[in-house]
């Protein structure tokens, strides 16, 4: 149902790229609103930081609506759009590289990092604790992701979270198919032993779950 | 064993993005190999797991853009915008120099001075003429004018001096004149006056006098005469008190007179029965 209500959404969309193009400002705001939550969660999950995916996510669509007029091939949107978000993305970590800070409403509270996040919970399970643990298992992952390289991380969350096919990850970094796939290979197995050092494996997580 | 995947069509393979024939040639090459079939199978399983990363929700933020299509044409190339401020600058100075033009402004540079004029310069070169005069001519002209000055300046006093006295004499005659008559008019008038005065002084007093002594008759008049009363008065309440204290007396004389008629009568009553009763006595 979900999937073909997003199939919907995305031929509107083709309709709204060529509206938007055409410089209507209502088909642009459209647009945004449509895209923002999956460029923004790429941004988090490529930053894991909340402001910071703002930014990106921002300053992506801001260049959306001035540039979308130059946009040539309407099917190549979504690669367009994901070139654009990793470009900022890749700018905001090297604006943050060399400046590292800890910011004050950020301070590691032990109690409540260890206490499960009721009011945060947007999905509701049965099981209290098979929630608290699915969240948990989330976190673990998200810090693991980011202990790969910005190379991989790409390419492992525009494949797995984002649905983009190999053919347009290549088209979004300029890159040839192969070295997606040689990339994701080596993301995956990155991710694995990460895990595995973090003693999450295929047992403990079924005897978990 | 002819065929070894690599990474990439494993990844392909994972992702199920392999052509048919590929895939057919993959899942076969799998099933020959179990070590294979286990990294694929731990490579699905990491996949499900990442399945349980969750999506953030997010509100998108207004983003709005400027129309930029109201540009002007000097704002299309950025190049011309450093133009723009160079015409500007032209176009200011030519703006002055035309008003210039127009007003006739000369600025010029002689002598350590700087003239600014409208039309030519004209008088400058009298004045330099005029400069070339020596010390001596210079003094004597002062001389020539101060020896004029001081002789009109004479002639005027001279002729002020004259207005002046003439009319001091005219003033002094007309003011001894007048002042002639008034004293003869105050004369004659103090004499008359003086005469008026006394006698109007004289029966002032001699009315004084009249009435003062008119006054005081009648006030003694008055005097006397409420005197006389009030002794006539005294006198008849004497008279009164007098009358009236003999009344008394006589009044007292009569009561005393009837105590003693009263007394004797007494007396005489109790002899009387004294006498009775020792008659009375001895005939017991």
């Amino acid at each position: 149902m979900t999937e073909t209500l997003l199939d919907i959404a995305m031929m509107h969309s083709d309709t709204l790229i060529t509206r938007a193009k055409q410089g209507d400002k209502n088909a642009q705001g459209k647009l945004v609103q449509l895209w923002y939550k999956r460029i923004y969660n790429f941004s988090y999950k490529f930053f894991l930081d909340h402001d910071m995916a703002m930014e990106a996510a921002q300053k992506t669509f801001i260049s959306m609506c001035r540039n979308i007029e130059g946009l040539q091939d309407i099917a190549r949107f979504k690669s367009w759009i994901y070139k654009i978000a990793v470009n900022y993305c890749r700018e905001e970590a090297r604006k943050t590289k060399n400046s590292r800070w800890v910011p004050f409403d950020k301070i590691v509270n032990v109690e409540a990092e260890e206490s499960p996040r009721w009011e945060g919970s947007s999905v509701r399970y049965d099981n209290p604790e098979k929630q608290f643990q699915q969240m948990e298992l989330s976190d673990i992952l998200q810090k693991s992701l980011m202990e790969l390289s910005v190379e991989q991380r790409e390419v492992v969350i525009m494949k797995e979270f984002e649905g983009l096919k190999f053919r347009e990850i290549a088209e979004v970094l300029n890159i040839s198919e192969n070295t997606v796939k040689s990339r994701m290979y080596y993301g995956l197995d990155g991710l694995k032993r990460i895990l595995e050092k973090k003693n999450i494996t295929k047992e403990t997580i079924n005897y978990e779950l | 064993m002819s065929y070894k995947p690599d990474e990439s069509v494993l990844m392909a393979y994972l992702y199920d993005e392999l052509s048919g024939e590929q895939k057919v040639l993959m899942e076969k090459y799998i099933l020959e190999n179990p070590s294979v079939m286990k990294e694929i199978e731990s490579l699905q399983h990491l996949r499900t797991m990442l399945t349980s990363v969750t999506d953030k929700e997010v509100i998108a933020p207004p983003i709005v853009m400027s129309d930029s299509n109201q540009r002007f044409f000097w704002n299309t190339l950025p190049m011309a915008i450093g133009i723009k401020t160079i015409l500007g600058i032209a176009a200011s100075l030519l703006l002055l120099m035309i008003a210039g033009k127009i007003m006739d402004v000369e600025i010029g540079y002689h002598d350590n001075q700087v003239s600014f004029s409208f039309g030519e310069p004209t008088e400058r070169s009298q004045k330099l003429a005029e400069a070339n005069l020596t010390a001596e001519q210079v003094q004597q002209m002062i001389n020539s004018s101060m020896l004029e000055n001081n002789k009109i300046v004479k002639a005027g006093l001279l002729e002020s001096q004259q207005k002046i006295d003439a009319s001091i004499s005219k003033n002094l005659a007309l003011n001894s004149i007048k002042i002639n008559k008034l004293v003869q008019q105050a004369s004659q008038a103090s004499q008359s006056e003086i005469r008026q005065f006394v006698a109007g002084l004289q029966n002032q007093n001699q009315q004084l006098v009249k009435d003062y002594f008119q006054l005081s008759t009648s006030d003694q008049q008055k005097y006397i005469e409420g005197l006389l009363i009030d002794f006539s008065k005294y006198l008849q309440q004497q008279h009164n008190n007098d009358l009236e204290t003999l009344q008394t007396r006589l009044t007292g004389i009569e009561q005393n007179t009837t105590l003693f008629k009263q007394e004797t009568e007494q007396i005489l009553s109790s002899i009387i029965s004294n006498g009775t009763t020792s008659n009375r006595n001895k005939n017991y």
